[in-house]
C-alpha cells in the first residue's frame, strides 16, 4: 500500500506545490522539501513490502529490492537538494513551474524503478526526461536543454523501438516475460541488448553521449544540478542493469566470442565505459567552471558504474551498486557546496574565487568530505566501492579496464583538488571579505550528507546487505561480509579497522602538534613573496590553468563534439536545401511540385 | 583490534622512524662522499627534526594546522599497515589497495595545508606533485594488478611469502624483470628524487609545498617525509624483493635499495613536470602493460 500512495502523493504534491507557489513562492519551495522528505519516510517505512505488487490506473508495478534501492538513492538526493530550492525562487523565471516539475520528476523516477511492464517503464522514463528538460533552461542556457533533450531522445527512441520489438517477439510487455525468448537466440539478443541499453548509455553519459552532462549540469539551475548528477544519471544505471541482469545477457551470449571470459558484446560496452573514465578525467582536469568540472567527473564515475554492472559478478557488481549510492550523495554534496558559493558570490568560475574557507567553513568541510569520497580515499564511502570494483577487475584480470580505473582514480585527485585549492583555499579577494556563511537551511542537508558519506565509509554493512539481496535476486553470488570485514576473493577490507588506525595516527599527530610551542597567527598576505611587495591578494592567488603543464600535453585532442557539430551543421544545410526546393514563394515552383506529385501518384496507381 | 594492537603499532612506528631517520642520516653522508665533502654526522637528521619541532612558528589559519595533523596522521596510519619484515601490528590489513589509498589521505592533508597558506608557490608545487603522482602511480599499479591476478592475493605479506618459497630466484624482480624495472622507476618518482623532484625545486618555486612552513609544522613534515619514505620503499621490498623472513633481512634489503636510489638520484638532472609525465607514459607504462599482458594472457613467470 505504501508505494502507490508514494507515487500518487508525489504527483499530487507537484500540483500542490504549484498552487502554493502561486500564493507564496517560498512556501511553494518549502512544500517541495516536505513532500520529498515525506517520500523518503514512506520509502523507509515500506521496506517490508518488497515483493508486493500494485496497480495505479492501468499501470502495473512491482516492488523489487533493486527498485527500492534505486528509489532510495534518488529520493535521498531529491530530499536533500530540496532544502536549497527556496533560495533560488526569486532568480527563476517560472518558480512555480520549477516546484511543480521538481516533484513531478521525483514521482516519475520512483514509478520508473517499480514498473512491472515495459510501457509503464517508458511512460515514467519520459515523464522524468520531459520534466527535467523544462527545468534545465531555467538556469543559464537554452542550448543546454536542446542538447540534453536531443541526446535523451536518441536514447529513449532506441529503447522504445526495443520495447516494441520485444513485444513482437514474445507477445508480452511484462518485464520478466518479455525478455524470456531471447535466451536461445543470440543474434536477436545482441540486437535487443544494444538497442535497449541505449537509453541507459545516454543517461549515464557514456562516451560518445557524454556531451550533454557538462552542458546540462553546468548550466542547469544551481539547485537542480545536484539532482541531475546525483540522481537522474543513475536511471541509466537501472536500464543498464535490466539489459544484463533481466535480459540474462551472459546466458544469451554464451556462444559468442569472449575476451577474458566476457562475451564480446558486453566487452565492447565495457570499453566505452573505460573510454568514459579516461575522457571524463582528462576533461575534468582542465575545466575552469566548478560545476562543469563535477559534471565531467560524473562522466568518469558513470564509466565505473557501467563497467561494474556489466560484469555481473560478486565483487565489481556490488562495488558498482554501492558506488551508485556513494557517487550520488558525494556529487550532490559537492554540487550543493558549489551552489552555496554561487549563492553568496554569484559565480562558479574557479579563477574568480579563492579563500572561501575563511568565510564559509562548513561549506568547505562538506566539499572536502565529498571529494575525499569521490576520489575514493578512505575512510569515506567512495573508497569501499572503488576498492570492490578494482578487486573485481583484478579477480577477472581485465587489465585495460583496470588501467582506465587506475587512471580515473589518481586523476580524480587532480580534478577534485582544483576547486579545493582555488575556490576554498588560497587568497581571499577583498571584494569577498564581507560574505556571510551558508544560511541555516542550507547547512542542514550539507551536514546530513557529510555524516552519511562518512558513516557508510566506516560501516558499509547495511548497504552491502541490501546489495547482497539484489545479487541473490539477480542470480549471482552475493558479496560476503564477516563482522566489519568485506571478504573479496583476493583480499579483505575491514573498514572499521581502517578508520580506527587512521584515528590512532591522527591522535598521535595531534598530540605532537599540541605538545610543541604555540604558533603565531599571521595574515594570508604575510607570506614569502620572493622579496616583491604585493598588495593585491587577487593577483597573488594560483587559480587559473591549475595544471597548465599537464593540460598542455593534450591541448589539441580530437573531440567528438566537433564531429557532432559538423554533423548538426550538415543537417541544417540539408534542411535549408529542402526549404529552398519545396517551400518557395514562387508560384511556379509550387505548381511544378504539385504536378510531379499528382503525376507520380496517378502513374503509380496505374502501375498497380 | 584491541589495546595491544595499538601499543604494538606505536612501537613499530617508533622503530620505523628511528631506522629510516638513521638511514637518511647515513645517506646524507654517502651523498657528501659522492660530492667529495665530509658530510654531517649520521645522527644529524634527528637533530634537524627535533630542532625544527622545538622552534616557534607562524600559522595561516586553522586549515594550515589541521592539514599538517591530517597529513602526518594519515601517513602514520599507512605506516602501521605496512608489515615490518614479518611483524604486523594489525592482522590482515596489509592489502595493497588499502595502503595505496590510505597513503592518499596524508598527501591530501599536506596539499590542503600547503594551499591553505595562501602562497601561490605552494599551490604550484602541489599541482606539480599531483601531476607527478598521476605519472608514476599508473605504471606501478598496473604491475601490481598483474601480481594480484597471478597470485590471487592483494596482501603485501602474502605476496612476499610466495616469493620466498623459491629462494633468491623466486623474487618477483627476477621472475618479472620488466615489472621490477617499472617498480624501481616508479619508486624514484614516489620518493620525489631526481629526475622527478620538480615539485619541490627550491631555486625555481621556492620549495613548492614547503615554502611557508617553519617550527613545529616543518618538524612534523620532516617526520612525515621519513614515514612516507618508509612506506614507499617497504612496498617495493615486499612486492619485488621477497619481503623479509626476519626483520634483519628486511632492513638490509631496504637499506640497500634506498641507498642505491639515492646514489642514482644524485647523478641525474631534473625533468620538467610535463617531461616526467611523457616519460612515464612512454617507457614504464609500456613496460608495465607488456609485463601485465605476459602475466595475464601468457602466464609467464607465474607457475
Amino acid at each position: 500500500m505504501t508505494f502507490d500512495i508514494l507515487i500518487v502523493l508525489m504527483f499530487l504534491g507537484a500540483v500542490t506545490a504549484y498552487l502554493v507557489s502561486k500564493a507564496d513562492l517560498k512556501a511553494g519551495a518549502y512544500a517541495t522539501v516536505l513532500f520529498s522528505l515525506g517520500a523518503l519516510v514512506l520509502l523507509l517505512l515500506g521496506r517490508g513490502e518488497i515483493g508486493s505488487e500494485f496497480t495505479i490506473l492501468f499501470m502495473g508495478f512491482e516492488v523489487t529490492t533493486i527498485g527500492w534501492y534505486f528509489s532510495g538513492v534518488m529520493v535521498l538526493v531529491y530530499a536533500m537538494t530540496a532544502f536549497f530550492n527556496s533560495y533560488w525562487m526569486d532568480k527563476m523565471i517560472y518558480p512555480g513551474s520549477y516546484n511543480f516539475l521538481y516533484l513531478f520528476s521525483l514521482g516519475g523516477t520512483v514509478g520508473l524503478f517499480f514498473a512491472k511492464d515495459l510501457i509503464t517503464l517508458f511512460i515514467f522514463w519520459e515523464i522524468v526526461v520531459w520534466s527535467s528538460t523544462f527545468i534545465v533552461p531555467m538556469g543559464k542556457s537554452r542550448r543546454a536543454a536542446v542538447v540534453y533533450y536531443t541526446i535523451s531522445t536518441i536514447g529513449s527512441m532506441a529503447t522504445l523501438y526495443g520495447i516494441m520489438l520485444l513485444h513482437r517477439i514474445s507477445g508480452t510487455l511484462d518485464i520478466q516475460g518479455a525478455f524470456a525468448p531471447l535466451k536461445n537466440d543470440p543474434v536477436l539478443a545482441t540486437v535487443i541488448f544494444f538497442i535497449f541499453i541505449m537509453a541507459g548509455l545516454t543517461k549515464i553519459g557514456i562516451f560518445p553521449f557524454h556531451i550533454w552532462l557538462p552542458l546540462a549540469h553546468g548550466s542547469a539551475p544551481h539547485t537542480f544540478s545536484p539532482v541531475l548528477s546525483g540522481g537522474l544519471v543513475k536511471m541509466g544505471a537501472f536500464i543498464a542493469y535490466m539489459s544484463v541482469g533481466i535480459l540474462p545477457a551472459y546466458e544469451a551470449f554464451k556462444g559468442s566470442l569472449t575476451v577474458m571470459g566476457i562475451p564480446i558484446q558486453i566487452y565492447a560496452l565495457m570499453i566505452l565505459g573505460a573510454v568514459s573514465i579516461v575522457l571524463g578525467t582528462l576533461m575534468a582536469i582542465k575545466q575552469d567552471d566548478a560545476k562543469k568540472l563535477i559534471a565531467y567527473s560524473s562522466v568518469a564515475n558513470g564509466g565505473y558504474i557501467l563497467i561494474g554492472i556489466l560484469l555481473m559478478d560478486q565483487l565489481a557488481f556490488a562495488g558498482s551498486m554501492m558506488h551508485l549510492f556513494n557517487h550520488a550523495i558525494a556529487s550532490a554534496a559537492a554540487f550543493l557546496a558549489i551552489a552555496v558559493v554561487a549563492h553568496r558570490t554569484g559565480t562558479t568560475k574557479i579563477s574568480e574565487l579563492g579563500g572561501m574557507i575563511h568565510r564559509m567553513p562548513l561549506t568547505y568541510l562538506t566539499y572536502l568530505i565529498a571529494i575525499i569520497s569521490l576520489a575514493g580515499i578512505p575512510p569515506m564511502g567512495g573508497f569501499v566501492s572503488k576498492w570492490l570494483i578494482i578487486q573485481g577487475l583484478a579477480d577477472q584480470g581485465l587489465m585495460f579496464m583496470a588501467l582506465a580505473a587506475f587512471f580515473g582514480s589518481i586523476g580524480s585527485f587532480l580534478y577534485v583538488f582544483r576547486p579545493l585549492a582555488a575556490v576554498f583555499l588560497g587568497q581571499l579577494a577583498p571584494r569577498h571579505e564581507e560574505l556571510a556563511s551558508a544560511p541555516l537551511l542550507m547547512k542542514i542537508p550539507m551536514t546530513i550528507l557529510m555524516v552519511l558519506i562518512l558513516f557508510f565509509g566506516v560501516l558499509p554493512g547495511w548497504i552491502l546487505g541490501i546489495i547482497g539481496q539484489i545479487q541473490v535476486a539477480a542470480g549471482i553470488e552475493p558479496v560476503m561480509m564477516s563482522g566489519n570485514s568485506i571478504l573479496a576473493v583476493n583480499g579483505v577490507l575491514n573498514t572499521l579497522n581502517v578508520f580506527m588506525v587512521f584515528g590512532f595516527g591522527f591522535l598521535i599527530a595531534l598530540v605532537i602538534f599540541m605538545l610543541m610551542q604555540k604558533s603565531r597567527r599571521v595574515g594570508l598576505m604575510d607570506t614569502y613573496t620572493s622579496a616583491e611587495f604585493i598588495y593585491t591578494p587577487e593577483l597573488y592567488h594560483y587559480g587559473s590553468a591549475f595544471y597548465a603543464p599537464f593540460e598542455r600535453l593534450y591541448a589539441r585532442h580530437p573531440s567528438v563534439e566537433d564531429f557532432l557539430m559538423a554533423l548538426a551543421y550538415k543537417g541544417h544545410e540539408a534542411g535549408l536545401m529542402v526549404n529552398a526546393l519545396f517551400f518557395s514563394h514562387k508560384p511556379g515552383v509550387t505548381v511544378f511540385w504539385i504536378t510531379v506529385i499528382v503525376a507520380v501518384v496517378t502513374l503509380g496507381g496505374v502501375g498497380l | 583490534m584491541n589495546l595491544m594492537n595499538f601499543v604494538y603499532a606505536f612501537l613499530l612506528l617508533l622503530a620505523a622512524f628511528v631506522f629510516q631517520t638513521t638511514l637518511t642520516g647515513i645517506n646524507r653522508k654517502v651523498v657528501a662522499r659522492l660530492q667529495r665533502r665530509r658530510g654531517p654526522r649520521f645522527y644529524q637528521q634527528f637533530i634537524d627534526i627535533f630542532k625544527a619541532l622545538s622552534k616557534g612558528s607562524t600559522t595561516h589559519g586553522w586549515v594550515f594546522d589541521f592539514g599538517v595533523v591530517m597529513a602526518l596522521g594519515g601517513i602514520m596510519a599507512t605506516a602501521i599497515f605496512i608489515p615490518f619484515g614479518p611483524l604486523k601490528a594489525v592482522p590482515a590489513m596489509d592489502n595493497i589497495f588499502i595502503i595505496a589509498y590510505v597513503l592518499a589521505v596524508g598527501m591530501l592533508g599536506m596539499a590542503m595545508s600547503a594551499s591553505g597558506s595562501g602562497n601561490p608557490w605552494a599551490s604550484i608545487g602541489v599541482s606539480r606533485a599531483l601531476t607527478n603522482m598521476l605519472a608514476y602511480d599508473i605504471p606501478f599499479m598496473m604491475v601490481v594488478f598483474g601480481l594480484i591476478f597471478a597470485f590471487d592475493t592483494s596482501s603485501l605479506s602474502g605476496l612476499a611469502a610466495i616469493q620466498r618459497e623459491g629462494g633468491f630466484l623466486g623474487w618477483h624482480v627476477i621472475r618479472f624483470p620488466l615489472g621490477g624495472i617499472v617498480a624501481m622507476i616508479s619508486l624514484q618518482g614516489m620518493l620525489g628524487k631526481k629526475p622527478f623532484d620538480s615539485f619541490i625545486a627550491p631555486a625555481e618555486i621556492a620549495s613548492g609545498p614547503m615554502v611557508e612552513y617553519g617550527g613545529r609544522h616543518l618538524g612534523m613534515l620532516f617526520l612525515l617525509h621519513e614515514f612516507s619514505t618508509f612506506i614507499e620503499v617497504s612496498l617495493i621490498v615486499h612486492l619485488f624483493f621477497g619481503g623479509g623472513a626476519t626483520v634483519a633481512a628486511f632492513l638490509v634489503k631496504y637499506a640497500l635499495i634506498y641507498t642505491f636510489l639515492n646514489i642514482v638520484s644524485n647523478v641525474l638532472p631534473r625533468f620538467k613536470i610535463d617531461q616526467a609525465v611523457t616519460f612515464f607514459y612512454k617507457v614504464p607504462l609500456a613496460l608495465a602493460v607488456v609485463q601485465t599482458f605476459l602475466i595475464i594472457v601468457v602466464g609467464m613467470g607465474v607457475a
